[in-house]
């Protein structure tokens, strides 16, 4: 069997704060020693969304997303691990779980 | 199997809402792991808005900036996701330059001076991006000093502007260092920035040469930088050491170019070098501070101190005796003794009393006293202080009491001791100093 993997969902409007130099270098080599670190649960980094899009049902396509501000998905990446709390670990090590207001959302993708 | 990485989502938020957090001590090692040298953020920031001003002109340096810092968060993005590119620089310089160029068309729409938009872009537009040689980008960031230190702006929005445009720091990390409120750094640099965008576009083709009577101003912005970090109240060595070393790295500019490299020029670099090879030494554990005759001397940076000696000999060249020169010579003296009692108190005192002769000052004037005291007795100290009339300010300053209580304690005035330094415990700035004064006053009862 191989290893779960999961479905990270980032959601949230992306911050208005302008970072300074500094703190971009700082978050540079956090980044790094986070992606080094998880460099064998890292399945694909993912991206960023832009925030518009188009919602289609069966009868009609629509401008979206329409979610609340704090929902619309800002992005994803796929990791894997053995289980949900390997899974937890490292989304928890990424430098941006330390901005208050991060969210996270993790599912574990159906293998069929 | 590994997927290929695109973009990293996970940068989108990454920001400290706060904006408190400086760079930090602790990250220093993986700073150096990243690939990327000591503050190359912070650093390409100055770079990047002294070449982009040096093309758009100055009345564009908000949008340059703007572009900067859109340019350095894209390379924040990809290059995690990505690696660092070959060239980091070129990278952020061919970025920033399209959104400028983005930026000013934008801006021509919406003034619809098309004709002269239009010269404008083309200017920016034919001006491919190249690698630029480092003369070109010393003349640039030169060039960006003298505009940060133009007259017409008001001096304290000076410093700001500089520290912003040129050091690469954020309103909050300014205040934070000149401990300042945010709202109040932000309104300096609203003036400083009003005032640019007023600056003419002839102003932009003028030879660095033109802007020569500028460098007395530029000198008095890069001291009081260096005095932020040398002076400062703040406890935190790195905060302090950073801006010196900035006030440092800028002055070493200056002496780079014909324009800028004068003996007073040297002499405030050797100043800023003698200071700074002490300045480890200056703070104890807990950050409070310590007196010139507490200060292991073994601390001092002796490469430091040679550069100083050095900058200072090639001050000495030229007929010119500049206020420079004098502080230079007195922390040369400082520098060079072998320890504190050996130190050559009467060559300080002279050289004071030269200090008080360009530059006026009843501080120059105490410090000459506190030379004399060491030199001769407390009782001289005193005399010459008591034939000083000091004015309203520096009777509210606690270094004027701090001294006077200090030369009536060694002179056994047990009295007016006790009151010069309850006088300035009211009024010391930090807990360092009035854990100082608090000594002495204990040290009244035990005799």
């Amino acid at each position: 069997m191989s290893t779960p993997k999961y479905l990270c969902v980032y959601r949230g409007a992306p911050s208005q704060d302008k970072p300074s130099p500094a703190q971009m270098q700082e978050m540079f080599a956090a980044f790094n020693a986070w992606k080094e670190q998880f460099k064998s649960n890292i399945l694909d980094m993912g991206s960023k969304l832009k925030p518009s899009g188009k919602v289609l049902t069966a009868s009609s396509v629509t401008d979206g997303p329409f979610a609340e501000g704090k929902e619309i998905v800002g992005g994803f990446m796929i990791i894997a691990a053995d289980d949900y709390e390997g899974a937890v670990a490292v989304v928890k090590a990424m430098p941006m779980m330390q901005t208050p207001g991060a969210c996270v959302e993790i599912r574990e993708m159906a293998s069929f | 199997m590994r997927g290929n990485p695109g973009d990293g989502v996970l940068l989108t938020d990454t920001s400290n809402p706060s904006g408190s957090s400086g760079p930090s001590t602790g990250s220093q090692d993986s700073v150096a792991a990243s690939g990327l040298v000591e503050q190359f953020f912070r650093h390409e920031y100055g770079r990047l808005v002294a070449i982009l001003t040096g093309r758009a002109g100055v009345r564009h340096v908000d949008l340059v900036e703007d572009a900067v810092q859109g340019a350095l968060m894209a390379a924040l993005t990809s290059w995690v996701a990505k690696g660092l590119p070959e060239d980091p620089g070129a990278w952020l310089y061919r970025v920033a330059h399209n959104h400028l160029i983005g930026a000013l068309r934008k801006n021509a729409g919406r003034l619809r001076i098309l004709e002269a938009a239009a010269d404008e872009l083309t200017l920016v537009a034919n001006n491919p991006p190249s690698p630029r040689f480092d003369d070109e980008v010393r003349d640039d960031l030169l060039r960006m000093l003298f505009v940060c230190c133009d007259e017409a702006i008001p001096r304290n929005s000076r410093l700001v502007l500089a520290l912003k445009a040129i050091c690469g720091f954020s309103t909050a990390e300014i205040a934070l260092r000149l401990f300042l409120s945010e709202a109040n750094v932000l309104k300096r640099l609203g003036r400083a920035r009003e005032h640019l965008r007023q600056v003419p576009p002839d102003f932009d083709s003028l030879p660095l040469q033109a802007l020569q009577s500028r460098l007395a101003g530029v000198h008095v912005v890069l001291y009081l930088l260096f005095n932020e970090g040398y002076l400062s109240a703040q406890s935190d060595r790195v905060v302090r050491r950073e801006l010196c070393d900035e006030a440092i790295r800028l002055t070493t500019l200056l002496t780079e170019h014909p324009v800028s490299a004068t003996p007073e020029t040297f002499a405030l670099l050797a100043v800023m070098h003698f200071h700074g090879a002490r300045l480890a030494a200056r703070l104890d554990r807990a950050g409070g501070l310590l007196l010139l005759e507490e200060q292991d001397r073994s601390l001092w940076d002796q490469d430091q101190m040679r550069l100083g000696a050095e900058w200072l000999r090639k001050a000495a060249s030229g007929g010119a005796f500049t206020r420079f020169h004098a502080e230079a010579g007195i922390a040369a003296e400082h520098a060079f003794a072998p320890s504190f009692a050996q130190t050559r108190w009467k060559e300080i005192a002279d050289l004071y009393a030269m200090l008080d002769r360009i530059a006026p000052s009843p501080l120059n004037a105490m410090n000459r006293a506190v030379a004399i005291a060491e030199w001769q007795g407390p009782e001289a100290g005193l005399a010459l202080l008591e034939a000083i009339e000091p004015p309203p300010w520096l009777l509210g300053y606690y270094l004027w009491d701090a001294v006077l209580g200090e030369l009536h304690r060694r002179a056994g005035h047990k009295g007016e001791a006790r009151r010069f330094i309850e006088q300035a415990l009211a009024s010391a700035p930090t807990d360092a100093e009035r854990d100082l004064l608090r000594l002495r006053l204990a040290s009244l009862e035990s005799v």
